[in-house]
Order: C-alpha cells, then sequence, then structure tokens
C-alpha cells in the first residue's frame, strides 16, 4: 500500500492512435479527426493498461491479470490528451483490503507529460482472487 | 435548452459486436482472452465473450460528449462494473441502451448521470460525469 511504480516507458499519442480508438468507439466527432484532434476522454485506457501490467509483473504481490476484475473506474481530467502530447503513467497502490481468498486493490494511475503537466488521473478498483490450492 | 435536474441530455442505443470487441482490443491494447474467446469467457464462469468493461464506459460516455459537442468538456467520470455485457457470435450483437440526464447543476459544471443497461439488464451502475459548463452555451 502506499507503493508507486516507476512511470511507463513515455509514450506519444499520435492522430493515427486517436482515429483508432475512436473508431473502435464506433465515435463519428469530429474533434478526434482534421489537423488538431483531441484523444476520446477514455483513450486514457491505453496508458492505463501500460502501468498496469508493472502491477501484475510485480513478484512481491503475485498478482495474476486471469484472477482480476475491474469493479470500478474514475477519470478525472486536467486537460484532454492531443496529438503530438509524449506523456507516461505512474502508477500508486492507493488500498488494499483482503477478505478472504479475495484482495481488493485501488490504484491509481497519474498520466503527465514529460514536463510533468498532468493530464489526467486514471483510478480504478480491482478484486483479485487467490487461487485455492 | 434550458439546463436543470431532471433534464434528459439524450439516448443512445448502441450495438456491440465481437468485431467491435477484436477491434477496441487492439485500439486498447486490452487482450484479456475473456473478450475474444468463448473458451477462455467459460473457464471463468462467464455465459460467454463479454465486452470490455472500458467499452461499454467510452460508449455511455458519447451520451455526455453528443451533447456538449467538445469532448474536452468533459472533467470526471466515474462508473462501477455491476453487470457483464455478454456479446454473441452473431451479426447483431448486443444492445447497449444509455440515457443521460442532468443530475447536478453547479456554477461552472453540470454533472450528468447515465443510465446504461443491455437487455433490460444495467450493466453499469453510478455512472456519472461531470462537464464544464463552458461548452454548454
Amino acid at each position: 500500500m502506499g507503493r508507486t511504480y516507476p512511470p511507463t516507458a513515455p509514450y506519444e499519442v499520435s492522430a493515427a492512435k486517436i482515429a483508432e480508438f475512436a473508431a473502435a468507439l464506433g465515435d463519428p466527432n469530429p474533434a478526434y479527426s482534421g489537423e488538431a484532434p483531441v484523444a476520446p476522454p477514455t483513450f486514457a485506457a491505453v496508458i492505463g493498461a501500460a502501468a498496469w501490467d508493472g502491477l501484475f509483473a510485480d513478484p512481491e504481490l503475485d498478482l495474476s491479470l486471469e484472477r482480476v476484475v475491474h469493479a470500478d473506474q474514475t477519470f478525472v481530467w486536467h486537460r484532454p490528451l492531443r496529438a503530438g502530447d509524449t506523456v507516461t503513467g505512474a502508477l500508486n497502490i492507493d488500498k488494499v483490503r483482503c477478505r478472504g481468498a479475495m484482495e481488493i486493490v485501488g490504484v491509481t494511475v497519474r498520466v503527465a507529460t514529460l514536463e510533468g503537466e498532468p493530464v489526467v488521473d486514471s483510478s480504478s478498483t480491482f478484486v483479485h482472487t487467490r487461487a485455492t490450492s | 435548452m434550458s439546463i436543470e435536474v431532471g433534464t434528459q441530455i439524450g439516448e443512445l442505443a448502441i450495438s456491440l459486436t465481437r468485431a467491435q470487441l477484436v477491434r477496441y482490443a487492439g485500439a486498447s491494447t486490452d487482450f484479456n482472452p475473456i473478450h475474444w474467446s468463448d473458451r477462455a469467457a467459460s473457464a471463468l464462469g462467464l455465459e460467454g465473450v463479454i465486452a470490455h468493461g472500458m467499452l461499454t464506459l467510452g460508449t455511455a460516455l458519447r451520451v455526455v460528449t453528443d451533447w456538449v459537442g467538445d469532448p474536452a468538456a468533459v472533467r470526471r467520470y466515474s462508473a462501477r462494473f455491476t453487470h457483464p455485457v455478454v456479446v454473441p457470435d452473431d451479426d447483431e450483437g448486443a444492445e447497449v441502451r444509455c440515457v443521460g440526464t442532468v443530475s447536478a447543476v453547479a456554477e461552472d459544471s453540470v454533472t450528468v448521470t447515465i443510465e446504461v443497461t443491455c437487455g433490460g439488464q444495467k450493466v453499469l451502475g453510478a455512472v456519472t460525469a461531470e462537464v464544464s459548463r463552458k461548452g454548454l452555451q
């Protein structure tokens, strides 16, 4: 608890990836295309996923992605993510509660530019069930 | 349009198909097999392949971004994943219905609550989005 992981490798947001993500959502909003597109708000999940990889790869926690259920999600935006931004995501474990073989883990990924300007905070609660042997 | 608590801002019915799940897996980099393999889904006790929670979440937010126009106006968005959206392997997929209603009005922001259902079953809980009033004329 309170553990913070090193930020993810810098991620450059491209117009092509924004278009791909918007198409995957089936969302034709013109803000996602053109000269200076912004990313759909939930695009933050792309950087969040990279940060979660570090959490699930931590041998000390021994969490398995296959045994995780995403229980809730909150995004707080400081500004929109735009094509051309290069950002990293730093994951912090906010809380861990144990209930029998279940662990309820709350994490926040803070997405910021390389200059340190905050872009979006993505908080998630996961329910992890330990394998019973 | 006057914006007050109870104002319905819009509704949306979107069909999520297996093809869209594959697309979203690639775009989001969430390759959890429960979103593309019936075998993996049933191993976890699910009826079948389910939609990514974040896909349902992103789809529901369209009610709000279609309303404000500018997606950059969204400041905060939260939801609980209460029930999986099972997506059958057919052309119709699973229809997700979203209805947005203003639930709070402040000086510089409006909060919208979105009801998200699939086949009459609520699939997301406590879905709220806060948008800046700047985008709303």
